[in-house]
């Protein structure tokens, strides 16, 4: 989730309210303060709320959420005359755009850290890593409109951003340090998506890096922004989330037209809901001009129609409003969580154990009762661990990973019995004896199923010992029996057994291998036994 | 004072000869000197005796050493005795055919009573063969002499060291004698004849000292962790909760997609998830919840836009949280009122450190009913963390793609604060909708390590699964 740095100045300023008052408040509305340091406050914001991600987006909601002022922000836009084609190439690549001219731009260093973080989170939260969307600012002073946005020969050549010469697409792709961290979003196709000028001067090259000719600096007052994607709606979030965070700063918003379409409008969307379903969702009681007070803290436009129904005015910038039901959720923030009486479920109901997890207590009473320590080890392991140390071939039906995270971990254990000489090598330098066990899930091709283990090191531990143990274990878990001789090269050839229940092997038990012994550094005679159970329960 | 049978023989014995030697008192009490030292130093102890350790050494000849003693001397002097005998000087070549003479060579050459010339032997001057130290030593080994010291160098004799002990009774001991000693014999373990015949009656039972820790013995026990986590779980039938279990390898569509998380929704990309290359079929109805995240459906939604892949949606994962479990439970039935809930294991792809494990158990709960809201969400929560023993709980909002209004739940731990335990909410129409689940689902994840570690105090998850056996041993089963 994104964290995104607040200059405190600058958002005390904007809100309008002191810096301790927001840092009080912002929990409640739905973020976390990371950091408080005494220049900036880091916070936390949730992914669905990409429009707080600036000091301005915060600050506008702040105001509504402490009361400074309440409502919709009604934004006005007027047409720049600026137009833009978008080439029919791209629709395979990157064919969605929007844009906007923002004037009347004074930005100070807070302003210009603020745009730039807002940039960088919105590139994660809504970009996806600049996949779905990019975003490029430009000095608009730099370039003269019509401009096009096209799919470019990789030749094409300019000057990339923070460079001093002409660089080829493909150069750029393989040397400009944004180049090679966004290179995969862009490098399978045939062209580039290039962004141009009338005079055919390049703006950017999206998803990648801007041109050097249009830099925006603490100069620059009037800006050209684009937003390049590949869904639509994202564009148009993105566009409106940044139009809407340069108003606050105090900059003016002006259309452009792309293909005839002028945009944006950063008019509100319109939802009519209902008091009584949204205290049917919260369980606060309200009418619906409670409600509609309650929305407009939250900065909804609110029109009451009658008792219940209220016409919701939605600003543009709220990317996350899909349902009703988001709407009440906000109408729930601003009454205030810790408010709402909170009520037992009514409903009468019984309980049960699964017999899953009744089966894995009944392990637990029968081996507990023959002394044995429970141990709840990974399910994650290797085939290191699982087949060669155990000195027994590897199972074709684990399960791999297909990223794993490091070599101790790739697969999901189809046997317990390896974790638990895994636990006996961690604890060699323990008094002895030492009896263990565990019981869990294991996973054959795609079957999760139960199995459990036992295991005993000491100077004594034989096969007398542990077979002891499983006819204690079996007679207190009502499994009938019998054993027959085992070629599991896990254990010692003639002390080693295989369990049998109904005509099927479900297990196996002996004196452990010294050669097994030796692979995880054990020391002293070790019997065990593996038992599946998954044929003793019903589910 | 609390004295043995036998430490009260020993004092009793010496109360009559007041000083004496182990062995002398060990014929008198009819024990090995061994045994009798031992409860002497029992007494001493107590300050009933003194023990003086006396170390004596004597020599002793080996075998070897006996038979050159017995049969006319060291060798060299043997050797040398029959070549005076010979009429003329011998060859040294003769010689060697002499097992003894072998040895002898050697020391009649170094103590220089022969000479070799041109192979032949010669006896040297007889003033210079007169008997050494060594050869008086064989007759009588003394330790400490310079005989004997050569001796030991030859092997032919070895020093022993005999320890003796002089036990001698202090005037305590003295007193408590006189005063009286009842030297009944004791008895330790009752025998089954002592027991039924009535012969207990008059045992003189031996006397334990209580105040002295027994060898301690180790239980058999359930995992600490597992037995926090049973503890959950009886607190949750308690509450009228069924439990539910399902396969740890999950479909992306019942792990993301029937959860309303977007198909580029980054906690699905392979940097958090453990992604598998198998596959599993999407179930009856899947083209309700690719309409959904496309358009919203019949649900009132927008839906996310954009495309739904069912190649996607088929591609197995660890599941990533037991929500995957909870939206099958209530496929599976839609029907109110139903509360479950369900502790299992779930992965992310997480490298293993004190605070993150790729794998934790997650308890994840339901309850459906008619007429459900948020505020019994919250009333759960209340009274859940209050048996769990948390007094404090407040309420922060959330985010989660599935539910709405989302929350997230904090308790109060004196010394850490407000510490987040879970998240929760009210499942989304886009999620209960295609099931035909027509009320109200209130859903919750909790991570139960975090309380476990809370409860138990612990500041390294890793012992949770991979356990220090002695940790394990240790626990108390009943926490103060």
């Amino acid at each position: 989730m994104p964290v995104v740095k607040l200059n405190n100045e600058y958002l005390a300023r904007l809100t309008r309210c002191d810096i301790k008052t927001i840092r009080d408040n912002l929990p409640m509305m739905g973020s976390e303060v990371e950091r408080e340091e005494e220049e900036q406050t880091d916070v936390q914001y949730f992914p669905n709320r990409p429009d707080l991600y600036s000091a301005e987006g915060t600050a506008r909601a702040l105001r509504g959420y402490l009361g400074i002022e309440k409502g919709l922000v009604e934004y006005t836009v007027k047409p720049s005359g600026i137009s833009f084609h978008v080439d029919e190439g791209l629709k395979n690549i990157r064919p969605y755009l929007g844009s906007a001219v923002i004037r009347n731009v004074n930005m100070d260093n807070a302003m210009i850290e603020s745009l730039m973080g807002l940039q960088e989170s919105l590139h994660w939260a809504v970009g996806r890593g600049r996949k779905k969307v990019a975003i490029g600012v430009h000095e608009l002073d730099k370039v003269e409109g019509p401009f096009t946005y096209l799919a470019a020969e990789k030749s094409t050549s300019f000057v990339p951003l923070d460079y001093d010469r002409e660089m080829n697409m493909d150069e750029i792709l393989a040397e400009h340090p944004k180049g090679r961290a966004y290179a995969k979003i862009v490098q399978d196709f045939d062209k580039y998506p290039l962004i141009v000028d009338s005079k055919g001067r390049v703006c950017s090259f999206p998803p990648i890096i801007n041109g050097e000719l249009t830099r925006v600096t603490e100069n620059t007052h009037n800006i050209l922004l684009d937003v390049t994607g590949i869904e639509p709606r994202a564009v148009s979030v993105a566009v409106n989330i940044l139009c809407t965070a340069f108003v606050e700063m105090g900059a003016s918003v002006e259309t452009v037209t792309i293909d005839g379409v002028e945009g944006p409008t950063l008019a509100p969307s319109k939802r009519r809901v209902s008091a009584a379903e949204c205290t049917k969702l919260t369980g606060i009681p309200m009418t619906a001009a409670e409600m509609a007070a309650l929305l407009e803290k939250m900065r909804f436009g609110c029109q009451v129609i009658d008792e219940d129904k209220v016409v919701v005015s939605i600003p543009c910038y709220r990317a996350d409003i899909m349902h009703d039901c988001d709407i009440y959720e906000d109408a729930a923030i601003a009454y205030g969580y810790d408010k709402i009486a909170a009520e037992l479920p009514p409903g009468f109901t019984i309980g049960k154990p699964h017999p899953v997890q009744a089966l894995y207590s009944e392990v637990r009473a029968a081996m507990t009762g023959q002394g044995y320590l429970e141990n709840t080890p990974f399910t994650l392991t290797s085939e290191d661990v699982a087949y060669t140390k155990m000195n027994r071939p590897a199972n074709p039906k684990a399960l791999h990973v297909l990223h794993p995270i490091s070599e101790d971990q790739t697969i999901i254990r189809t046997d317990i019995l390896p974790m638990l000489m895994e636990s006996l090598a961690l604890n060699r330098s323990r008094e002895l004896p030492q009896r263990i066990f565990a019981c869990g899930d294991v996973v054959e091709s795609l079957t999760t199923y139960p199995k459990m283990a036992g295991a005993v090191i000491h100077t004594g531990a034989d096969f007398s010992e542990i077979y002891a143990a499983v006819d204690s274990f079996c007679m207190m878990m009502s499994i009938p029996y019998e054993v027959k001789e085992s070629d599991d090269p896990a254990f010692i050839e003639g002390r080693r057994g295989t369990i049998v229940s109904g005509g099927k092997a479900i297990g196996v038990f002996g004196e452990i291998s010294p050669a097994v012994l030796n692979a995880f550094g054990l020391e002293q005679p070790t019997a065990a036994f593996e038992i599946d159970l998954r044929d003793f329960v019903k589910y | 004072m609390e004295l043995t049978i036998n430490e009260k023989r020993v004092i009793a014995a010496l109360a009559e000869l007041d000083s004496c030697s182990d062995a002398i008192l060990a014929e008198k009490l009819n024990a090995s000197p061994e045994t009798v030292v031992q409860w002497a130093h029992l007494c001493a102890d107590k300050g009933l005796l003194t023990i003086e350790k006396d170390v004596t050494l004597s020599a002793r000849l080996t075998d070897e050493g006996k038979r050159y003693a017995e049969g006319g001397g060291l060798p060299e002097r043997q050797v040398l005795s029959k070549l005076q005998a010979a009429a003329d000087s011998l060859f040294l070549k003769d010689l060697s055919h002499d097992s003894l003479a072998k040895i002898a060579i050697g020391w009649l050459r170094k103590k220089n009573w022969i000479s070799i010339q041109d192979g032949k032997v010669i006896v040297n001057n007889e003033e210079a063969q007169a008997p050494g130290p060594d050869e008086e030593a064989l007759k009588n080994p003394v330790p400490g002499t310079i005989g004997c010291a050569i001796l030991v160098k030859r092997g032919l004799a070895v020093i022993e060291e005999h320890v003796s002990w002089t036990i001698s009774i202090t005037p305590d001991g003295q007193a408590l004698a006189g005063a009286g000693l009842n030297l009944q014999e004791e008895t330790g373990t009752l025998t089954r004849d002592q027991i039924i015949s009535g012969e207990w009656k008059s045992l003189n039972l031996r006397k334990y000292d209580v105040t002295k820790l027994p060898k301690r013995i180790y239980a058999g026990r359930i995992h600490p962790n597992q037995q926090i986590l049973d503890e959950i779980r009886s607190l949750l039938f308690e509450m009228g909760f069924t439990e539910f279990y399902g396969s740890i390898v999950q479909n992306s569509f019942w792990n993301f997609d029937a959860l309303y998380q977007p198909q580029d929704h980054p906690a699905r990309e392979m940097q958090d998830t453990f992604h598998l290359a198998e596959e599993l079929p999407l179930p009856d109805g899947w083209e309700k919840i690719r309409e959904i995240h496309q358009t919203g459906g019949d649900t009132g939604s927008t839906g996310w836009g954009g495309d739904w892949s069912q190649d996607i949606s088929r591609k197995c994962v660890l599941r990533t949280h037991s929500t995957s479990l909870s939206i099958q439970h209530l496929a599976n039935n839609p029907n109110p009122p139903l509360k479950a809930f369900s502790i299992s294991r779930v992965y992310r792809r997480e490298t293993i450190d004190p605070t993150h494990l790729p794998e934790f158990e997650q308890l994840e709960g339901i309850v459906m009913d008619e007429g459900l809201h948020f505020g019994h969400l919250l009333g759960f929560f209340k009274e859940f963390f209050g048996h769990m023993g948390f007094e404090e709980v407040r309420f922060r909002p959330g985010y989660f793609p599935y539910t709405e209004p989302s929350v997230e739940p904090e308790v109060w731990v004196d010394g850490l604060g407000w510490v987040e335990l879970g998240g929760a909410g009210i499942f989304r129409p886009e999620v209960t909708k295609p099931w035909e689940i027509k009320c109200p689902v209130l859903a919750w994840g909790l991570g139960v390590s975090r309380v476990s570690m809370l409860r138990m105090g612990l500041k390294d998850l890793r012992q949770l699964n991979k356990s220090d056996i002695d940790w394990i041993r240790n626990s108390p089963v009943r926490r103060v």
